[in-house]
């Protein structure tokens, strides 16, 4: 070997040699391209190492062979293995999360693995993150869509499998807690294209309830899996009544769950939040009868406040003082009357009395008493000489009886 | 029924809301205080008279 000639030729293309880590620094940074980041990767298991320390070293690889057979080297730390849902092993066709990494003390390169999901399990997987993503666009996921649920709802819609423990649960809860009517939309919940069943169902109940659960009971991600279809996701957005969904154990969340009003961890629980406990309901009532009567006591024991305030106010003193001196002012008013009366009287007797006495002196016996006659011609007095002549035949009339007499002679006073 | 639970509930609600405040007559207290145990009295029928009824829809519909 001509060493200084093949010095001559690295010299020609470069005057000093790299150092192993300058390339190796090369190497990760071209390695570090996002079309390498975070890809999912299918291929097949093989030479699987479980390592005690819990990482997993294994080779995924392209069968087919020709020309297009390949192995990349992958490793799953502990943290991210403890995860696995299954033993992965030699032969199994799976899906793979990662990043490629350079590995510089080894100089390989490797797959570092986050996630491991069985194929077509994992596909399927990827078709509910696709479908995420959609929905999520589609706003059927956004909470701003969340209607509260009725606080007492006339009829329960429940969209499940006729048969089996859920539709038994739901019935057994809405019976103790607060019978009434429960309608039934019975749909086949697992199976292929089972999805656009479950959403039928779900539509064809939406005018006849007032609240909806859709219920499943537990199950594996594949059978849950028609619950995450956007024919089930948008069935529910639609629905006109708020919808309740209990899919699978409270582990479970399907794109269903997330669709929903609210979401339950088990059907028991879906049914509890659907209807009121008609004990509560009664006690309840108990006290809203306490609560008003109480109202009316503090009402009624404030009018008798006011009324006792008024009487109090109304209170006659004041008018029964006016009487008085009303009464006071009458029979003063009587005494001056009864006073004034009898002076009155008094008088008048004393008028009287004088009259009498002017009475008594011109009574004609006194007259005649004292000696003056009373003359009478044909039984009337006679006042006056004229009327009297000559052979007259008068009456005169003493005190003490009378005389007849016959006129002489009759002379007038000279006045005449 | 033309009237739904809750909104008989939400009237008695109304109805102690009213007596409570004192604006209102006493005269109107009384009627409101008959009316709402009225109220009450039917809600309490309506629960003790709830009962469960199943109905399953047909799935040709």
């Amino acid at each position: 070997m001509d060493w200084f000639n093949c010095e001559e030729t690295i010299q020609a293309g470069k005057t000093t040699p790299m150092s192993v880590s300058e390339v190796s620094a090369i190497i990760e940074e071209l390695l570090d391209d996002a079309s390498l980041q975070e890809i999912w990767v299918k291929g097949e298991i093989t030479n699987y190492t479980h390592h005690s320390r819990g990482h997993r070293y294994f080779s995924l690889s392209e069968k087919g062979g020709g020309t297009n057979a390949a192995v990349i080297r992958c490793v799953m730390w502990r943290s991210s293995a403890e995860i696995l849902a299954f033993d992965p092993e030699d032969g199994m066709e799976v899906i793979i999360s990662g990043s490629v990494r350079h590995y510089a003390p080894h100089g390989v390169y490797q797959l570092q693995v986050d996630e491991m999901l069985r194929a077509g399990l994992g596909e399927k997987y990827l078709l509910v993150e696709q479908w995420k993503k959609d929905l999520t666009k589609e706003g059927c996921f956004d909470t701003g869509r969340k209607r509260p649920l009725p606080r007492f709802p006339g009829t329960v819609g429940v969209v499940t499998s006729e048969t089996g423990a859920v539709i038994h649960d739901i019935r057994n809860v809405i019976s103790r807690r607060y019978p009434l009517e429960i309608v039934i939309s019975p749909t086949a919940v697992q199976g292929e294209g089972v999805h656009s069943e479950i959403a039928r169902a779900i539509r064809r109940i939406s005018s006849h309830a007032d609240v909806v659960i859709v219920a499943r009971g537990g199950g594996s991600f594949e059978d849950l899996f028609p619950f995450n279809h956007p024919d089930v996701v948008r069935a529910i957005t639609a629905c006109p009544v708020p919808v309740v969904t209990a899919i699978g154990h409270e582990v479970d969340v399907t794109l269903a769950d997330l669709a929903a009003d609210v979401r339950a961890p088990t059907p028991s629980a879906a049914a509890e939040l659907v209807v009121p406990d008609r004990q509560d309901l009664q006690e309840w009532l108990i006290h809203l009868r306490s609560r008003m009567a109480a109202a009316l006591d503090t009402r009624v024991e404030r009018a008798r406040e006011t009324t006792c305030d008024l009487r109090d106010r109304l209170r006659p003193q004041r008018l029964i003082r006016r009487i008085g001196e009303r009464r006071q002012g009458i029979a003063d008013l009587a005494d001056r009357l009864e006073r004034e009366f009898s002076a009155r009287i008094g008088q008048e007797r004393y008028l009287l009395s004088e009259l009498k006495g002017f009475l008594e002196a011109g009574n004609p016996k006194q007259i005649l008493k004292r000696g003056y006659c009373v003359v009478e011609k044909n039984g009337k007095v006679m006042k006056r000489v004229a009327g009297i002549v000559k052979d007259d035949r008068l009456s005169v009339r003493f005190i003490d009886g009378k005389s007849f007499v016959s006129v002489e002679r009759v002379e007038h006073d000279g006045n005449l | 029924m033309t009237e739904t639970y809750e909104q008989k509930i939400d009237k008695v609600k109304g109805i102690i809301e009213k007596i409570e405040d004192g604006e209102t007559s006493l005269e109107e207290s009384i009627r409101l205080y008959e009316q709402g145990s009225a109220l009450i009295r039917q809600c309490e029928t309506l629960l003790g008279e709830a009962e469960m009824k199943i109905t399953t829809l047909s799935r040709d519909v």
